[in-house]
């Protein structure tokens, strides 16, 4: 079981569920040490006052905010003051269809698992995956973790709740900015031969078919130089250059994707 | 980008930044800027950013040093070409999966890319590739979003915790078929439209104001915590809604 990360209630109308918060998500990477090249010993990162050159420690330390110039430094206890009120609950304010949320929004996943044992709880828990799991809906709540209040979606998965954080509408950057191309529509004959490439390299959705290449890579760079073993980095691809014929390139690749 | 034998050069921009209130360190007595300095744990002295090397613990107190062009030789295909070999409907794919995003904008063939985003928002598809960014491989989706092209990197299957394996306990007895119901009803009853400007970081602005009122120099009141502004919506919509 992951380690529970928060606890408190998920409250549904009159129903109240107990609920313990787990990351949705593991940590598979290799990290890495910074050492010291010479000896080999661990790096370690300590703090020291740019001014009077002596190390600090982390109760010395206070927070600078850089208002138009001015620097304004604020301290814990401030901080903590302005803290949102720690609840024990995530407060569905309602319900939106799940397609409605563009994964722009998703910032990271959790699991939602019944805390303790009674019946009660495990069944107010079974409704809320039954009954949500039944529709496309997710349960649209806020809470408080740690220091900050977030938003979040609740929904049934895998006959566990999931709740995904989502990031507020001003971290996502606007579109407009990027350039898209201009306003020209492509011919309608080019976009029937490109969807239909598109059909034919369609498949279902199955996440279990992609491996981590980078990561197996980066066991076998390990393993190597433990052993002893020269590395050498692939040769880079070439960038191909765009096609000059957009419809015979699309009508090629047609051909060469039906023949398999 | 390819698909197929058609080439779309894209160019990457951040899709989201984190507007939370970031702070720099300063020593509380003096004011003055921390420094983070790298000490040889050894030796107990600075160490020069170029002495410095990455080592990967294999057992206790023991490491594998990697160069830099080592851990790059990992990396994957450094040719800056995304290969969308296979499309799956972009709604299959389960928000567990999603990462980070960013934006493909237009390179300089301008009709293939517009080409591109037609057909994948015709067909409602995400082109799935591998992509090698920052030294590292993500597999990665892409998929029409607003007038532009929207990259998301995807976490892999072994990185997703399978509910299965939590040991959820079943009830001793099923939540009954007219529960289920009721829930259902109220679900409905709660509907509205994702409406993301309507929630803004409480916190965020919290942090700001006390920063204005403390460069005012004004008097901080350590005790006094604000209220949150909602909590209280939620019973009334759903008295309405039970009493109907």
């Amino acid at each position: 079981m992951p380690r529970t990360l928060w606890s408190g209630s998920l409250s549904f109308g009159l129903v109240n569920v107990p609920v313990q918060l787990v990351s949705a998500v593991r940590d598979l990477d290799f990290h890495f040490r910074q050492l010291h090249e010479k000896d080999k010993a661990p790096i370690e990162q300590r703090r020291y006052c740019a001014e009077e050159d002596v190390e600090v420690t982390w109760e010395e330390v206070a927070h600078s905010y850089d208002l138009d110039g001015k620097q304004v430094v604020v301290t814990d206890e401030e901080l903590a003051s302005v803290q949102p009120r720690k609840t024990r609950t995530i407060d569905i304010e309602g319900f939106v269809d799940l397609a409605d949320v563009d994964p722009i929004f998703f910032d990271h996943p959790y699991l939602l698992v019944p805390a303790g044992e009674s019946e009660g709880t495990r069944r107010a828990y079974r409704l809320l995956v039954e009954a949500m799991g039944s529709t496309d809906r997710a349960a649209l709540g806020r809470f408080v973790m740690r220091t900050k209040e977030y938003l979040a979606l609740v929904r049934a998965r895998d006959g566990a709740l999931s709740l995904t954080t989502l990031r507020f509408a001003d971290e996502v950057r606007p579109t407009k900015p990027v350039p898209s191309g201009g306003r020209k529509k492509p011919a309608k004959a080019q976009v029937d031969r490109a969807v239909a490439v598109i059909e034919e390299l369609s498949t279902d959705w199955d996440p279990g078919r992609y491996e981590d290449c980078y990561r197996e890579r980066l066991r076998r760079v390990i393993e190597d130089k433990r052993k002893r073993r020269k590395i050498e980095a692939p040769e880079p691809t070439r960038q191909p250059a765009p096609a000059e014929d957009l419809m015979e390139a699309l009508e090629r690749t047609l051909e060469e994707v039906r023949s398999g | 980008m390819t698909f197929g034998l058609v080439n779309v050069p894209i160019k990457l921009y951040t899709a989201t930044e984190s507007q939370s209130v970031s702070f720099h360190e300063v020593h509380a007595r003096d004011g003055a800027r921390i420094e983070h300095r790298r000490i040889c744990a050894k030796e107990d002295r600075e160490v020069p950013y170029e002495e410095v090397v990455k080592g990967y613990e294999i057992s206790e107190g023991k490491y594998v040093v990697l160069e830099d062009d080592e851990v790059k030789a990992a990396a994957g295909d450094r040719g800056k070409v995304v290969a969308l070999d296979e499309f799956v409907d972009a709604s299959a794919i389960d928000p567990v999966f999603h990462d980070r995003t960013y934006y493909a904008g237009a390179g300089d063939a301008p009709e293939a890319y517009r080409l591109l985003h037609e057909a994948l928002r015709r067909s409602g598809k995400a082109g799935i590739g591998r992509f090698t960014f920052h030294d590292r491989e993500y597999l990665v989706a892409l998929r029409a979003h607003d007038d532009v092209l929207a990259l998301h990197t995807l976490r892999f299957a072994d990185e997703v915790v399978d509910p299965g394996d939590l040991e959820i306990d079943a009830p001793g007895r099923k939540p009954a078929r007219k529960e289920v119901e009721m829930a259902r009803k109220l679900i409905d009853s709660l509907h509205e439209d994702f409406d993301p400007a309507a929630y803004a970081d409480t916190y965020r602005d919290a942090v700001l104001d006390l920063i204005r009122r403390k460069a005012k120099g004004e008097d901080i009141d350590l005790d006094a915590q604000e209220e949150p502004e909602h909590g209280d919506d939620l019973a009334a919509a759903l008295e309405a809604s039970l009493g109907s």
